[in-house]
């Protein structure tokens, strides 16, 4: 008897962008061709290898052999040889492009092996779009468990115990959020997941969504039972349209084996959910701005409190999670609070997901326990190429800070980030190398604030715009040694006054520039110019940039009718 | 909620627990700078001003946003605090445009009180974007962005409050700013230009278009705006004797686009400065003494010749209460007629005599702030959004903030539309049967209330029977309305615990309008909403006094107060008061006088600010009956087109030259106030009357305004008291009426009867409809002489359903001949996308249109009031050489 083989082709963005579709046709007929009954031909998430920019991958379990990089062509070659013959095609194997070593199985590829999956647990193993993995794999559980032999408040407990906090940035107690919203009193109440995902280079939650999008279903309706909830939106950007389609068929296939709708399991708690898309704005990650926009209000922050677990979706108490926080519920309810809490530190427990991006070997997906310094994270993505040197790593994205060289031996940890000046982020890590410019990823992340600020209060919407003129000036040479004074001034300001959270963190990238990076701000006003000819660069080709000089009169330059369309003063 | 205690500045306070720490800082005098807080919109606390220190823990709080908690140490003034806050105007300074001297805002800029407050000087930062000038094409608000801090108080004005919903949000981050819609200019828009957002603009940014450098006022007077019934309260700022500008006194009462920016009529030039009397065929000039001897002659010839009921007297529903008292008293005891009326004749008498019937009162005044209460709202036959603006801010609120649900029953469309969740569109003249069907549905489900019926009503069981042969279905054959849309109606209407009724011309102007005065009464009643807040009957009211007029007896049946004059016992006691005689005969009402005149019985008539030759249907016949007149009196702003029939005219104060009282829709008792001295030898009309009483040797036993007040309390002492002092709306006083006989706080079901439904005449195959607009009320004399309400306003224009002008190839701008049974007219086409198909459009207040030329001179036999809301007519184009 042969043995059953699952082929599993990754179709998460990144290789879908570079020919998985393709590459799953040409499995399918092949296959077909060569009638391999034996085999079985899935689709999965990004593979749970991460190796993002090396794909399409594709596993062939049992064995988990591990082909990346692959083309339709060598689709054919596989299914004879490996599929058909039983001869892993060893030349098609993936290959370490730090050591040039090949690994045949993917629990041989370093990159995956120093991490801990607990979020991405299922991510590559299973079909997202098939129930049925996800129940083989354990899936829908917990949700069993829960309603047939926890109270509510049993459940709150269980997740106050397990030191779960928010992985959306902020890290507020996930526990003691239920718990505010379980004791608001109102008959009726929601849970919201934020699948806003709007930092530039981070795509953790997106991964989920789209490689396990039942985790996060089942991680809802725990969260609904918990605080008292018969309704659940997840609020997911527009801009991940494969996300937004696992969702919605998890949450159809979840509807109908009954883990959603009415009586679940026979527990009589009801709950469902739905899919509002987001339209683009980065601050409707913020919660009251995406409650906002949820309401088909414009997406703008409200001052609080009150708090969402008071006053949310129409008034009622509203409890908001990002995806990865809900992702891990199940895993806690199953595995429980004592092992979670044991992964990472005493005050941040669990694993922290990261989207490694920047120079560095491997961009993608790393799961690693709280507190494993930054290094080894960096370690893990294969370090820098080219032999150059990491100059600084920037987590958090536009609220987040950069961490020079010296620091990298900070652990990921809530706290430790924030007190140097950086945050977690909801999973962003920028890696930077020697000829990165930093006036000039200040001023990236600055200008991205600046026109992604809700407009609404005027620290924010015009101390952003300061500072981009600031750091402009500074970044073409106009810059004078007073402008950083105004510029820690401004900076200071924007923090400390703005309404909400995008004002209080956007100036955390200059903030923390300025403090480990200062000199390179003097060299750029010392020489007049970028000392490595970044800056120069990205000023000359940023349209609109000329010509905005104050001119006498009070009409803008550029005349009347020249108007503010694309960005920033 | 609960007394907590903390500190502020240091000073140990105590305040409830849901007082934001701004309004207790106001409360205990300190000073805490805000640009984006403004009193009946909710907290915004985007501006970052107002931010205080939390000392304990350091954190800076919005003062507008938070509310104090026990053992809080507030600083106003930390250095933390005027660190930020100093920045913050830095950075507003930095991209706001550097034209303070050429700013229309001037002194009046909080923007720039706050940076001198803060001691900044210049910005000390870099200078950013400004936003491009928006072209705007109107004379009414300017917008300059460049000067626009997004406090975002004119977006919130006009979402919460106007929900007029023209302004908004557009773009994001630091090129976010002010815009409209479409981002085009705002004549395109949804606004109405009510002048909200220019009120409460902290900069430049909105200004009035016009005078475009206004200025600061010397000094500001509070009074009520002239124009509808709303009763609103303005702030007029004067600038010697030139209005500058006028705003809303308070802030939850916006203005419309007539109050804010159409009170510059009292500085036309066609203001009368002299009375003038008719010699030889020609007025001329005279002096008062001159004229008002000539008059006092005039008038006793007419009433030794032909007795006191030859002489008729037409008050005016935009005269004060004063004017209007002493005009009914000199007729009733100097003249010695009741042949007395007002011009409210034209739409209120239907109220007085629907509610009279049923409620047993003549006027219900329910506080448009009630709505908000309101489940349900009913419409009826009103245009709110044209005739009673406060009303329909105060709809739109109900239904945006507070969940209300809207009902509209109308034969046209209304920018209350879209606020609306269920829309019945009855054939014209058909609301009749449609109410009664109505009524048929609550009464077959039983969805009335019981328990109220059998205890405050009487009269059910007969109406309960009457009303049961109108089963929704055959409705929907006369009306043209869907059976379930009725019964939804219904069930909505009846199952609402606050169910509030709206109605208007739409329904005072059609065949036997107290009769659906009675049958929207009756359906209050079945849903037990009459007497509460939240429910209650809005009659629309026209004018600005168009109830103080017929409050102060300026009615031929009734005496002040709507007392009965057919009551000797009542009669005695007012001639007790009046020392004479009062005439014990009902008098004529304002179109039989119209008509005696024309047969040659009323040979004197004494008019008061009416122009009834616009306002009354048939020009020509009214131009008969003036002209068969011996004596014409009037009095006036302007040459009006009765005015120049006239054989004495005498040039009369407008409200802004005059102090005294308007009661409003809703039963306020609301103070003028003198703005300025009236122009030329002009006088009040209550001063006018006193000097023509005296010069008949009759003279009526008051020296000043205070005297006729005195009379009026002493009369009507539910009216009292008068206003209190500037800048608060007046007080509501008790239900005027309310002691009429035969209240007792039990209504009676009426059984209405229906008028037949007219039907088209062969060769008349378009329903006409007399509309209002934003920009003129009544017939446009006041406000056609508005400089900016004059030129914004398209010239008169017949709106004709696009179809239709197809198929008569009629093309916008060309002139047709609107032709009726009665009369016909010659007015522009205007193509419209709205109209049903056989239905056209004229505005009321046009004068180069004027609609009443397409009516006949008839009126509604039970009260009086003429048909002029619908008539049937055809459309012929005017051949070339006949243009």
């Amino acid at each position: 008897m042969v043995t059953p083989h699952r082929v599993l082709v990754c179709h998460e963005t990144p290789c879908v962008a570079r020919g998985a579709v393709g590459l799953h046709a040409a499995f399918r007929r092949e296959i077909d061709r060569l009638g391999l009954d034996h085999v079985s031909l899935e689709i999965s998430g990004c593979h749970g290898h991460g190796l993002c920019s090396q794909g399409p991958s594709v596993v062939v379990e049992p064995s988990g052999f591990f082909y990346n990089g692959i083309q339709p062509p060598d689709a054919e070659v596989i299914v004879r040889e490996h599929l058909s013959g039983g001869r892993p095609v060893q030349h098609l194997f993936h290959r370490d492009p730090v050591t040039g070593r090949t690994a045949a199985r993917y629990a041989d590829v370093d990159f995956f092996r120093r991490q801990r999956r607990v979020a991405l647990r299922n991510c590559g193993r299973i079909n997202p779009e098939k129930i049925e993995h996800y129940v083989d794999r354990g899936g829908y559980g917990a949700l069993q468990l829960v309603l047939s032999t926890m109270r509510p408040e049993d459940v709150i407990e269980l997740v106050e115990d397990s030191g779960l906090r928010g992985r959306g940035g902020a890290g507020f107690p996930t526990g003691r959020k239920w718990r505010f919203a379980r004791r608001s009193s109102s008959d009726v109440k929601y849970v919201v997941c934020n699948a806003d995902e709007g930092n530039p280079g981070a795509f953790t939650d997106r991964s989920v969504l789209e490689g396990d999008p039942h985790a996060v279903v089942e991680g809802m309706i725990i969260a609904g039972y918990a605080v008292g909830a018969r309704r659940g939106y997840l609020y997911i950007r527009a801009e991940y349209p494969l996300a937004v389609r696992r969702v919605q068929k998890a949450i159809e296939d979840a509807r109908d084996k009954g883990f959603l709708g009415s009586d679940l399991l026979g527990s009589g708690f009801s709950f469902d959910l739905e899919i509002k898309e987001g339209a683009g704005a980065f601050v409707c990650g913020e919660e009251t701005a995406l409650l906002a926009s949820i309401q088909s209000r414009r997406g703008m922050p409200r001052p609080r409190p009150p708090f969402p677990t008071d006053v949310g979706l129409g008034g009622k108490p509203t409890v908001i999670n990002n995806v990865k926080t809900l992702a891990f519920v199940p895993v806690i309810v199953d595995r429980g609070p004592g092992w979670f809490s044991s992964l990472g530190t005493p005050q941040s427990a669990g694993t922290a997901v990261f989207a490694l991006t920047g120079n560095i070997r491997y961009s993608g997906l790393v799961e690693v326990p709280m507190g494993t310094p930054l290094a080894e994270i960096i370690d893990i993505g294969g370090g820098i190429p080219d032999g150059r040197k990491v100059k600084a790593v920037h987590t958090g994205g536009p609220a987040g800070g950069s961490l020079p060289a010296d620091r990298l031996d900070a652990p990921v940890d809530y706290e430790a980030l924030q007190e140097l000046g950086s945050t977690m982020g909801s999973g962003g890590m920028l890696v930077l190398d020697e000829d990165a410019c930093m006036v000039d990823v200040a001023r990236f992340f600055m200008d991205f604030a600046c026109s992604e600020s809700c407009g609404q209060c005027a620290p924010c919407r015009l101390g952003t715009g300061q500072m981009v003129r600031i750091l402009t000036r500074i970044a073409t040479g106009r810059g004078a040694r007073e402008d950083l004074v105004l510029l820690r001034e401004v900076a200071d300001t924007v923090k400390h006054a703005s309404l909400c959270g995008l004002g209080q963190t956007c100036s955390n990238p200059v903030l923390a520039t300025l403090e480990y990076f200062k000199e390179e701000y003097l060299a750029h006003i010392r020489e007049g110019k970028c000392p490595l000819g970044v800056c120069e660069v990205r000023a000359s080709v940023r349209p609109g940039e000329q010509g905005r000089e104050f001119q006498p009169g009070g009409l803008p330059a550029g005349g009347v009718g020249a108007n503010l369309k694309g960005g920033c003063p | 909620m609960t007394p907590v205690t903390f500190l502020l500045n240091g000073r140990r306070l105590t305040a409830q627990s849901d007082s934001t720490i701004l309004q207790v800082a106001r409360d205990n005098d300190v000073d805490i700078p805000t640009l984006c807080e403004h009193k009946p919109l909710t907290p915004h606390a985007a501006c970052r001003i107002c931010l205080v220190q939390e000392q304990s823990e350091g954190r800076l709080l919005a003062a507008c946003a938070t509310t104090v908690a026990q053992d809080m140490d507030i600083s106003t003034d930390s250095d933390a605090v005027l660190r930020h806050r100093r920045m913050t105007v830095r950075l507003m300074l930095a991209s706001h445009s550097a034209s303070c001297m050429v700013c229309g805002k001037g002194n009046r800029c909080e923007l720039r009180r706050i940076a001198s407050d803060l001691g900044i000087g210049t910005a000390g930062l870099y200078r950013m974007r400004q936003p491009a000038l928006t072209l705007d094409d109107n004379p009414f608000i300017s917008r300059d962005p460049s000067k626009c801090i997004l406090c975002g108080k004119c977006i919130r004005i006009c979402q919460e409050v106007v929900v007029e919903e023209a302004l908004g949000y557009l773009e994001r981050g630091f090129s976010t700013r002010l815009a409209t819609f479409t981002d085009g200019p705002l004549h395109q828009s949804e606004c109405t230009f009510c002048g909200a957002c220019v009120s409460a603009c902290p900069t430049g940014a909105l200004t009035e278009a016009h005078p475009a450098y206004g200025g600061t006022g010397d000094r500001t007077v509070t009074t009520t705006c002239p124009y509808c019934g709303s009763g609103c309260t303005v702030d007029v700022q004067v600038k010697g004797d030139t209005v500058v500008r006028a705003v809303p006194s308070d802030p939850e009462r916006p203005l419309c686009v007539r109050g804010s920016y159409g009170l510059d009529f009292i500085h036309s030039p066609d203001r009368l400065h002299r009375p003038h009397v008719r010699r030889n065929g020609k007025l001329q000039p005279v002096g008062w003494p001159e004229a008002l001897s000539f008059l006092a002659g005039e008038l006793q010839q007419t009433l030794d010749k032909w007795g006191p009921e030859a002489v008729g007297v037409l008050g005016s529903p935009r005269g004060t209460n004063e004017d209007n008292y002493l005009l009914q008293r000199f007729a009733r005891s100097v003249l010695g007629t009741n042949n007395i009326d007002n011009g409210s004749r034209l739409y209120g008498a239907p109220v007085r005599q629907g509610l009279m019937a049923t409620l047993g009162v003549p006027e219900t005044n329910p506080d448009p702030d009630h709505l908000a209460r309101s489940e349900v709202i009913l419409v009826v036959g009103a245009d709110l959004p044209n005739s009673a603006p406060q009303l329909a801010y105060a709809v739109r609120r109900a239904v945006k903030l507070h969940g209300a649900r809207l009902i509209l029953l109308d034969p046209a469309r209304s920018r209350l539309d879209r606020f609306a969740s269920l829309r019945l569109r009855p054939y014209f003249g058909t609301d009749g049967v449609l109410l009664k069907s109505l009524a048929e549905v609550i009464c077959r489900e039983e969805l009335f209330d019981r328990e109220f019926i059998t205890r405050r009503t009487e009269g059910f069981e007969q109406f309960r029977q009457a009303v049961s042969d109108l089963a929704p279905e055959q409705a929907n054959q006369v009306t043209g309305v869907p059976a379930r849309h009725i019964t939804q109606a219904a069930r909505q209407f009846a199952g609402a615990r606050q169910a509030a009724v709206i109605f208007g011309r739409g329904i005072t102007q059609q065949p036997m309008p107290s009769e659906a005065v009675k049958a929207l009464a009756n359906l209050s009643m079945l849903a037990a909403a009459v007497w509460i807040p939240g429910g209650g009957i809005y009659a629309v009211e026209l004018e600005a006094n168009g109830r103080g007029a017929c409050q102060m007896g300026m009615l031929p049946d009734m005496l002040p107060g709507y007392d009965r004059l057919d009551h000797r016992g009542i009669r005695r006691g007012f001639e007790e008061v009046w020392g004479g005689p009062i005439p014990a005969e009902r008098g004529m009402a304002a179109l039989q006088m119209i008509q005696a005149a024309a047969e040659g019985q009323l040979k004197a008539l004494y008019v008061v600010g009416e122009n009834p030759f616009r306002s009354y249907p048939d020009p020509q016949l009214v131009r008969e009956a003036l002209d068969n007149l011996q004596l014409l009196v009037v009095h006036d702003l302007f040459f009006s087109e009765t005015a120049s029939c006239a054989s004495v005219l005498l040039p009369a104060a407008s409200f802004a030259e005059k102090d005294g009282t308007f009661s409003s829709a809703d039963g306020r008792l609301n103070r003028l106030s003198r703005i300025m001295e009236p122009p030329g030898q002009s006088l009040s009309d209550w001063s006018i009357i006193l000097r023509l009483a005296e010069e008949m040797q009759h003279p009526l036993p008051f020296s000043s305004l205070k005297d006729i007040q005195a009379e009026i309390a002493e009369i009507l002492p539910e009216l009292e008291p008068l206003p209190p002092p500037e800048g608060s709306r007046g007080e509501r006083p008790t239900a005027v009426g309310s002691r009429w006989p035969s209240t007792r706080g039990i209504a009676r079901f009426c059984i209405p009867r229906l008028p037949e439904v007219a039907t088209p005449s062969e060769g008349y195959p378009f329903t006409l409809v007399v509309r209002g607009s934003p920009w003129g009320q009544g017939t446009g004399q006041r406000t056609g002489r508005s400089r900016q309400l004059r030129t914004f306003c398209s010239r008169g224009v017949v709106e004709v359903p696009h179809r239709a002008a197809g198929r008569l190839h009629l093309s916008e701008g060309e002139t047709v001949k609107v032709v009726s049974e009665h009369g016909s007219l010659a007015v522009q086409v205007k193509l419209s996308y709205s109209l049903p198909d056989s239905v056209v459009a004229l505005m009321a207040h046009r004068k180069e249109a004027p609609p009443a030329a397409l009516f006949a001179f008839e009126a509604d036999p039970d009260t009086g009031t003429p048909l002029m809301k619908t008539c049937h007519v055809r459309l012929e184009r005017v051949r070339h050489h006949e243009r």
